[in-house]
């Protein structure tokens, strides 16, 4: 029975969803198209809109920006409140742009009927006949400045010893040479307590563990060495002596 | 929704894969300059004292402030091209300037302390004719456009219009121009051609007319032309025929007629064949004209008359005199005259407007540029100096679209080259080798070897290695001396002396040719003009085609570049044969090229200088070549068999391939129709002659090469369909081999039109074209492959080649309308390529050709991603880290330019339109060079570090040892 209920949710929430679609796409994408076909006669109209960049004061952006409508075929320019107007557009569909060297703008498609009925959507490349509706006349917001440079990397103390690489291999070397001079390893109780704690951890004897392996490296390997080391002198010193 | 897949897949490459502009390599090595173009009308803010600005709107549709100390731009507004973006008048008052733009479309007032529009409104179709200022009691209030059948008063504060009135009989008089006198009328003049004059007077308030009345001119064929209006409302005409003035009172009530005064009495001359011209001055436009006018009377005489009372008298005569200008400052008004003082130089100088008195020291030195055109217009900007007396800035401006901007005594402020705002085409070459290099070269030379005896060369061996030696050292010691002063007052000044080629060849002569018919040599590192020369009577709207016939590399030859200039109209060539470095016309007499040139051919074979052959083929198929010696003759006998060459007649829908003969005609060889009434050739390439390919295939997943189809004779030929309904027009794109006439490939791409932007290189072809039906941008990428195996891996052979390459292609979408597109070019081409995307906006992309490779595949493998490829993602990213030129954006860029360096990371790129803008890219990061930004301190520190640790390790190494020893 719940799982019945469920899809019933679902099957709604669908409906919802479909509904919100119809909403959205009043204008059918047809007319439009005709509409651009027939580019050549009929009347010319206006796009308009305001942009603006917050936090920057208007007369400090608008004389090197200007709007352009599908590549340069329409060019308006900025009033000094920030409003723009790009006059005899024929019906149709464009791309109005926002270009300024300093700040980034999202482009808007214009939808134009040969009525004169305007529409603004957000632009869409891979599906164009989406509408996602947007406010006419247009509201151009800047979505702050252009990130034309890349930061150079720059060697500091602090990204050395915050590199992953580096830290896998500083704090292992921090553990083997400090550890053994903090903890007294020769006093047999200290020993058994640590042995205990490590077979805590490590259950499974079957298996061969890492830190054993490095203990037992390392301390065959001291031995060994100072044994050598140790049986040789005397040899030597012997025959200095003699 | 499995694109956003992709896309992200795409989103993770890229951050391994950023190559950009970082922000402390700004104007490192790269330039830029801003252009405007030909000035048509020009105004010195006169505001206020200390105003510096300079407001000009030219023939390139922009209205632009340039700052009048320093000759930069304070704003510039690009409108589109073409007529309707022209600009048709260009009134100034205060802060306010008014422009007519589109044959009186747009009315629109600009602020022009800010650069942005006050108001912008639109007028009702209709030709325009003239526009003033209206005045009501001292104080400017109105605008006033005047077209061919209507008249429109707009408020000045908002644009809103005033009144719109139909003008009487607008079909048989033609009204020409409108006048106020700032006493509240709006006087409008028409004219019946050869009959009379018609004058219309409007109420200001509400549009009525209170008059109108006509006086005979039966001689009169141009209001505009032949008169002006002087003094308080006279208008003032002169008659070329019967040289003679004629004066009228606008604002007479009763029936007038028009005064003769015959230039006879006034005891002047006029010059045989000239015409007479009347020049007057309005400066506030709210009071009427001032009494005195200028009337030139031949092409080096002006004379300075007055008209008060009906009397005309003459102030005073200039002869000779070239221009002559009024300028106003605050209550003075001043004439400026320019007058021929030999030579080399004219002399500008300052008169009273009321009494032709000439003004103690204002005389400026204007010395004419050899290299230049003459001066067309002169403009003063004067100011009142402490003392109350008048002080002035001439700007000249010359045929050559030059701008001077002189200070007295005749110091040149700044200067302009305006006729850089329309490059057509470019070359970049090589610089020549410095004198110590060269002597270097010399000593090896055959010639010096033979001459000379054992004991010389010894000598001037040891001597060579001491100039070197010397020279290193100066250099080293500039260095130093350089590094000590702060960076912006190293100055690099560039001159011939200084000019050599650099270690890597970077630095290039970049010669420019412009439409205006200028020819430039521009250093590539600075950007500094080092040559220009301005080449005569050269039609407007020729064609150019410019070829280096010899490069640097042959000392003691001097280099050697060809321009052919072409008359569109009749096809007519010349050729001009100049040196690229120091821009001298070269001696070298030049072949008659009586008959229309169809093309030009620059053969990779070279004279015994060294120059390589340039052959010109004209309309009857006869090849002309140059130069044309005997050794080029025999050569060409030689070689005849396998020399081709296509032509391309876009008007049948031809192309035709043919081959040389030995006796300099041609055969025809073959023949490729492509139907006009269905599709039209838009453009035909080849590929580039100095392009390399380094990699002859492609090493795929599996190991094995895909080799590619690599033809140096395939041409691409773009048409596009004469249908331009959405459902049925096309872009088809045709390969077709230019020995053969083979076509290897063709493609029609649907619902599709142009403008098509393509590059063809290599073994793959990039075009680009609006998708009709989706109202976007498409990029479609060919790219050929000979397969697995290579026929012939030695030579590549149009005559034998049995298999058709394999055609691969995928399309993708851009996000952006585009302007041009090009591809980066390296020494050996060894680093990858990328397409260089010139954007509306201005920028400049630099897109790698990895992303148009129609080998991405739709779904990962583990082969795809060995081979690096990257999914298939439809459409392609924008980045602004991509951009070369960041916010140094190029207007309208009509082309790019790109060289390869001496470095083969490195490839120089020039973009051209508006603007000039040089930089170097490196498409696959710095890999040769250390990079800039290369850690020096670090490394060395490092090893120092490391040095000292092993000496101190060893020593501590060796004291425990022997420690140990002693244990």
């Amino acid at each position: 029975m719940p799982s019945v209920r469920h899809t019933r949710l679902q099957c709604q929430v669908f409906v919802i969803l479909i509904g919100v679609c119809a909403c959205f796409s009043d204008v059918d994408p047809v007319s439009i198209a005709t509409a651009t076909g027939m580019q050549t006669n009929g009347d010319a109209f206006k796009i308009e809109g305001r942009a603006i960049v917050p936090g920057v004061r208007l007369q400090d952006w608008i004389s090197t920006a200007r709007v352009i409508v599908e590549g340069e075929e329409h060019v308006g320019f900025f009033r000094v409140d920030g409003i723009f107007t790009v006059n005899d557009v024929p019906a149709g569909s464009y791309v109005v742009q926002v270009v300024s060297p300093l700040y980034r703008f999202e482009p808007v498609r214009v939808d134009i009927t040969t009525k004169g009925k305007m529409r603004a959507r957000l632009v869409n490349y891979i599906k164009p006949s989406e509408v996602v509706r947007l406010p006419y006349p247009l509201q151009m917001r800047s979505i702050g400045p252009h990130s034309y440079f890349v930061k150079r990397e720059t060697w500091g103390w602090s990204d050395f010893l915050m590199n992953p690489m580096v830290m896998m291999m500083v704090l292992p070397l921090v553990v083997i040479v400090l550890l053994p001079k903090v903890v007294n390893t020769n006093d047999p109780e200290m020993r058994r307590e640590m042995e205990q704690s490590m077979n805590m951890l490590n259950p499974n004897h079957e298996l061969p563990d890492v830190s054993e392996f490095m203990t037992k490296l390392f301390s065959s390997k001291s031995p060994t060495k100072t044994g050598g080391v140790v049986g040789r002198v005397p040899k030597g010193g012997a025959t200095k002596r003699r | 929704m499995s694109w956003l897949r992709y896309s992200f897949a795409v989103f993770l490459y890229l951050l391994q894969c950023t190559d950009a502009v970082f922000e402390d390599q700004v104007g490192k090595f790269d330039w830029r300059q801003q252009y405007v173009g030909n000035v048509r009308f020009a105004f010195f803010d006169t505001h206020s004292q200390a105003s510096k600005k300079l407001l000009v709107a030219t023939e390139k549709n922009i209205f632009a402030s340039l700052n009048s100390r320093t000759g930069e731009l304070f704003w510039r507004h690009v409108d589109k091209t073409g007529p309707e973006g022209n600009i048709d008048a260009l009134l100034v008052h205060g802060q306010d300037a008014v422009v007519v733009v589109g044959d009186g479309r747009v009315l629109r007032c600009w602020e022009t302390n800010i650069g942005g529009l006050n108001w912008e409104v639109l007028l009702d179709t209709g030709s325009f004719q003239s526009a003033a200022f209206i005045g009501v009691q001292d104080f400017v209030k109105y605008v006033a456009v005047l077209k061919k059948s209507a008249i429109s008063l707009h408020y000045l504060s908002n644009g809103h219009q005033k009144w719109v009135e139909n003008l009487p009989d607008s079909d048989t008089v033609q009204y020409q121009t409108v006048y106020s006198g700032g006493q509240g009328e709006v006087l409008v003049l028409g004219l019946v051609p050869n009959s009379h004059i018609v004058i219309v007077s409007y109420n200001i308030e509400d549009g009525e007319i209170m008059e109108q009345m006509s006086v005979e001119a039966p001689w009169m064929s141009s209001l505009e032309e032949s008169c002006v209006v002087v003094g308080r409302g006279i208008l003032l005409c002169i008659d070329p025929i019967t040289l003679s003035l004629y004066t009228l009172p606008l604002n007479l009530e009763e029936k007038a007629e028009m005064n003769q005064i015959l230039l006879q009495s006034l005891d002047l001359e006029v010059s045989s064949g000239f015409q007479p011209l009347l020049t007057a001055t309005q400066p506030n436009p709210a009071r009427p004209p001032l009494t005195a006018f200028f009337l030139q009377l031949g092409p080096e005489h002006h004379i300075l008359l007055d008209l008060s009372d009906g009397i005309i008298t003459a102030l005073r005569d200039f002869k000779p005199s070239r221009l002559a200008t009024f300028a106003t400052t605050g209550e003075k008004t001043v004439v400026g005259v320019m007058a021929p003082k030999n030579e080399t130089a004219c002399s500008i100088n300052l008169f009273t407007v009321d009494t032709g008195r000439r003004l103690l020291d204002t005389t400026v030195i204007y010395h004419l540029d050899p290299s230049g055109g003459k001066p067309n217009k002169l403009h003063i900007q004067a100011f009142l100096k402490k003392d109350d007396s008048v002080g002035y800035r001439a700007m000249v401006q010359t045929e050559d679209f030059a701008l001077t901007f002189l200070q007295q005594p005749g110091r040149v402020v700044w200067s302009r080259e305006e006729a850089l705002a329309d490059v057509i085409t470019m070359e970049m070459v090589d610089l020549p080798l410095t004198g110590t290099q060269a002597e270097l070269e010399g000593e090896f030379g055959k010639k010096a070897a033979i001459q000379d005896g054992l004991f010389a060369m010894v000598l001037k061996r040891l001597s060579s290695q001491l100039i070197l030696l010397q020279t290193t050292i100066g250099h080293l010691w500039k260095l130093f001396y350089d590094a000590r002063k702060p960076r912006s007052q190293v100055k690099n000044e560039v001159t011939f002396e200084t000019l050599s080629r650099d270690e890597f060849n970077l630095q290039k002569m970049m010669v420019m040719v412009t439409a205006s018919g200028k020819l430039f040599g521009i250093d590539s590192k600075s950007g500094s003009i080092l040559w220009k020369h301005y080449l005569e009577n050269i039609q407007p709207d020729s064609a150019f085609n410019l070829m280096v016939q010899r490069t640097t590399a042959h000392f003691p030859h001097p280099p050697q570049c060809t321009l052919l200039v072409k008359d569109k109209e009749t096809g007519l060539a010349s050729l001009h044969v100049f040196n690229p470095i120091f821009g001298k016309k070269s001696h070298i007499s030049v072949p008659a090229l009586p008959r229309p040139i169809l093309q030009t051919l620059l053969l990779p074979l070279m004279d015994q200088d060294y120059g390589k052959i340039l052959l010109l083929i004209d309309d009857q198929y006869k090849v002309t070549a140059f130069p044309s010696n005997k050794n080029v003759l025999q050569q060409l006998q030689e070689s005849a068999s396998s020399i081709y060459f296509y032509l391309v007649d876009s008007s049948q829908g031809r192309l035709s391939g043919f081959r040389l003969r030995k006796d300099l005609s041609s055969e025809l060889i073959w023949e490729v129709v492509i139907p006009v009434e269905v599709q039209k050739i838009v453009e035909v390439k080849g590929k580039r002659p100095n392009e390399h390919v380094h990699s002859q295939g492609r090493v795929m997943g599996d190991r094995s090469v895909l080799y590619k189809y690599l033809n140096p004779n395939l041409l691409a030929v773009v048409t596009e369909s004469t249908d331009t309904h959405q459902e049925r027009s096309f872009v088809g794109i045709v390969l077709i081999d230019g020995v053969t006439g083979r076509i290897i490939h063709d493609a029609v791409q649907k619902k599709a039109k142009g403008p098509v932007h393509f590059v063809h290189s290599e073994n793959w072809v990039v075009y680009e074209y609006w998708n009709v039906k989706s109202r976007r941008i498409e990029f479609s990428v060919l790219e050929l492959f000979e397969g697995m195996e290579l026929y012939n891996s030695t030579v590549f052979s149009s005559l034998d080649r049995p298999h058709p390459p394999q055609v691969l292609q995928q399309s993708y979408i851009f996000p952006s309308p585009i302007s041009t597109l090009e591809a980066t070019l390296t020494e050996k081409g060894i680093t990858s390529r990328h397409l260089l995307v010139g954007l509306p906006s201005g920028a400049i992309l630099s897109l790698p050709k990895m992303f148009l490779d129609p080998r991405r595949p739709e779904m990962v493998s583990d082969q795809s991603r060995e081979e690096n490829l990257i999914p298939y993602a439809p459409e392609l990213p924008i980045r602004a880290e991509w951009f070369i030129n960041y916010n140094q954006t190029v207007a309208r860029v009509r082309g790019i330019y790109t060289a390869p360096s001496g470095l083969e990371s490195t490839c120089l790129v020039v973009a051209y339109g508006l603007d000039i803008y040089q930089t170097r890219v490196y498409p696959s990061k710095q890999f040769d060079v250390l990079k800039d930004d290369y850690d020096y301190v670090l490394i060395s520190s490092v090893l120092l570090g490391l040095f000292f640790a092993t000496m101190i390790s060893k020593r501590l190494a060796e004291v425990k040892l022997l420690n140990r020893a002693w244990r």
